[in-house]
C-alpha cells in the first residue's frame, strides 16, 4: 500500500503542475492576445458545455460519482498506508528494533502447533493484539483455550515487546459440537 | 542536536507523511466537491439552482465586472502557485532515500570520511556473524549532519529472538561504535523473523 500511495501522490503531483501551469498559461495568453485564444487546450468549448449543462443533468451526476468514488479510493489508500510495525524495546539509547506483525504471527504460530492436541493454527498478530485461532480433534475448547493462552502469553513475555499484546484464543474442536 | 532516540524513530522507514498527507487531501476535496455537485443537482439548494448552468451566466457576467487584472492575475498567481506546488511535491515523492558518509574530522585541513557503502558493509558483515541471523540488509539513512543506520535482519526459525536482540548491541552496534570512535550511533533494526526455506509437505 505504501508503494501504491507513493505512486499516487506522483501522478497527483504531476497532474497539479501541469494543471496550474496550463491554467497560468491560458490566461496569460488570452489577456496578451485575445484573438490568439486558445493556446493549447480547447477550452472555448469547454465553456460553451459547461454553460449549456444544467446542475441537475445526468452527465453531471455521473461525474460527481465517479469523483467522488477516485477521491474515497485515495482517502482510502492514504489510510491503509501506515506502517504497522510492532515495536520492541530499546537495547540501547538511540537504537529503536521492530518487527513486523507477520513475523510475530509467525512466531506465535510456531509455538502454538508446537503445543500437544494441536492439529492448526492461524493467527493475527499486531503491536495491541494477537489472535489467535486452533484447531483440535482431540481436545474441546474448554480444556485446551486456557492452556494455549497461558503458553502465547507466557511466550510473549519472552519476546522483548514494549507493550504486551492482549492474547485471544478460539479453539475450533469437533468435540464441541456433540 | 537532536535527540539520538529522534533520530533512530526517524530510521525506522522513509517518512511517508507529506505524500499521505497531500493524497488525503486531494481525496477529501475530491469527495467534496462531488458532495456539492450532487446537493445542488438534487435541489437541495433550491430549484432555481438546480435547473441553471454550472458555468453559470450570473456568475460569468460577476466575474466580467471585476477590474480585468484582478480576474487575470488572479488566475494567473493561482496557477503559477499550483504549478510550483506540484513541482516540489513531484521532486519530494520522486526522490531516493540519501545514504549518507559517515564524517568523523572535520577540522581544518584534514577530514575523515567513512563513506556510506563501508559502514553499511562492515556493519552488515557483524551483523551476519550473529548466531541466528540468515541475512542482513544494513543502509546509512537521514543526512550529513545526522546520520543514522538502519538494519534489516532475517532471522533463522527457532532461533532465540532475544539472544539476538541482546548481541546486536553488545556487539554488532558497539563495535561499530568503537571503530568509528563515536559515543552514540542511532540505529533501527527491523526483525524478520523464521523466514526460513519453506518446507513443502507431500
Amino acid at each position: 500500500m505504501r508503494v501504491f500511495v507513493r505512486l499516487l501522490s506522483t501522478v497527483l503531483a504531476l497532474a497539479l503542475a501541469a494543471a496550474g501551469a496550463l491554467l497560468a498559461l491560458e490566461v496569460a495568453w488570452h489577456w496578451w492576445r485575445p484573438a490568439g485564444a486558445p493556446l493549447l487546450l480547447p477550452w472555448p468549448g469547454w465553456r460553451d458545455t459547461l454553460g449549456g449543462l444544467a446542475w441537475d443533468s445526468p452527465p453531471l451526476r455521473v461525474a460527481a460519482i465517479v469523483t467522488g468514488g477516485a477521491g474515497l479510493v485515495l482517502l482510502l489508500a492514504a489510510g491503509a498506508a501506515r506502517r504497522r510495525e510492532v515495536p520492541l524495546r530499546e537495547p540501547a539509547a538511540g537504537v529503536r528494533v521492530t518487527t513486523s506483525p507477520r513475523a510475530l504471527a509467525r512466531l506465535v504460530g510456531q509455538h502454538v502447533r508446537a503445543q500437544d492436541n494441536v492439529t492448526g493454527a492461524t493467527v493475527t498478530a499486531g503491536s495491541r493484539k494477537v489472535r489467535v485461532r486452533a484447531t483440535s480433534t482431540l481436545e474441546a475448547e474448554q480444556q485446551l483455550r486456557p492452556r494455549l493462552t497461558e503458553s502465547v502469553t507466557a511466550l510473549l513475555d519472552d519476546v522483548p515487546l514494549v507493550r504486551r499484546p492482549t492474547v485471544s484464543v478460539v479453539v475450533d474442536s469437533p468435540k464441541d459440537r456433540r | 542536536m537532536t535527540k539520538p532516540s529522534t533520530i533512530s524513530a526517524k530510521a525506522l522507514a522513509r517518512s511517508y507523511r507529506t505524500e499521505r498527507t497531500l493524497t488525503t487531501v486531494t481525496g477529501l476535496l475530491a469527495v467534496a466537491i462531488a458532495a456539492v455537485v450532487l446537493v445542488a443537482g438534487a435541489g437541495w439548494l433550491g430549484e432555481f439552482r438546480a435547473r441553471r448552468p454550472v458555468l453559470d451566466p450570473l456568475v460569468l457576467d460577476w466575474l466580467g465586472g471585476l477590474p480585468p487584472w484582478l480576474a487575470r492575475g488572479g488566475a494567473i498567481a493561482a496557477g503559477v502557485l499550483l504549478a510550483v506546488l506540484g513541482l516540489w511535491w513531484l521532486a519530494r515523492s520522486l526522490r531516493p532515500e540519501r545514504r549518507p558518509d559517515l564524517e568523523l574530522d572535520h577540522t581544518d585541513g584534514r577530514t575523515l570520511t567513512v563513506t556510506a557503502s563501508a559502514l553499511a558493509g562492515a556493519v552488515r558483515a557483524d551483523a551476519e556473524g550473529v548466531a541466528g541471523v540468515v541475512k542482513a540488509r544494513v543502509r546509512s539513512v537521514g543526512d550529513a549532519a545526522e546520520p543514522a543506520l538502519r538494519l534489516r535482519l532475517w532471522l533463522r526459525e527457532g532461533s532465540d529472538l532475544r539472544q539476538v536482540w541482546h548481541e546486536l548491541d553488545t556487539r554488532v552496534l558497539a563495535r561499530a561504535r568503537d571503530t568509528l570512535g563515536v559515543a552514540v550511533l542511532p540505529a533501527a533494526v527491523r526483525f524478520e523473523l523464521g523466514s526460513a526455506q519453506r518446507r513443502r509437505v507431500r
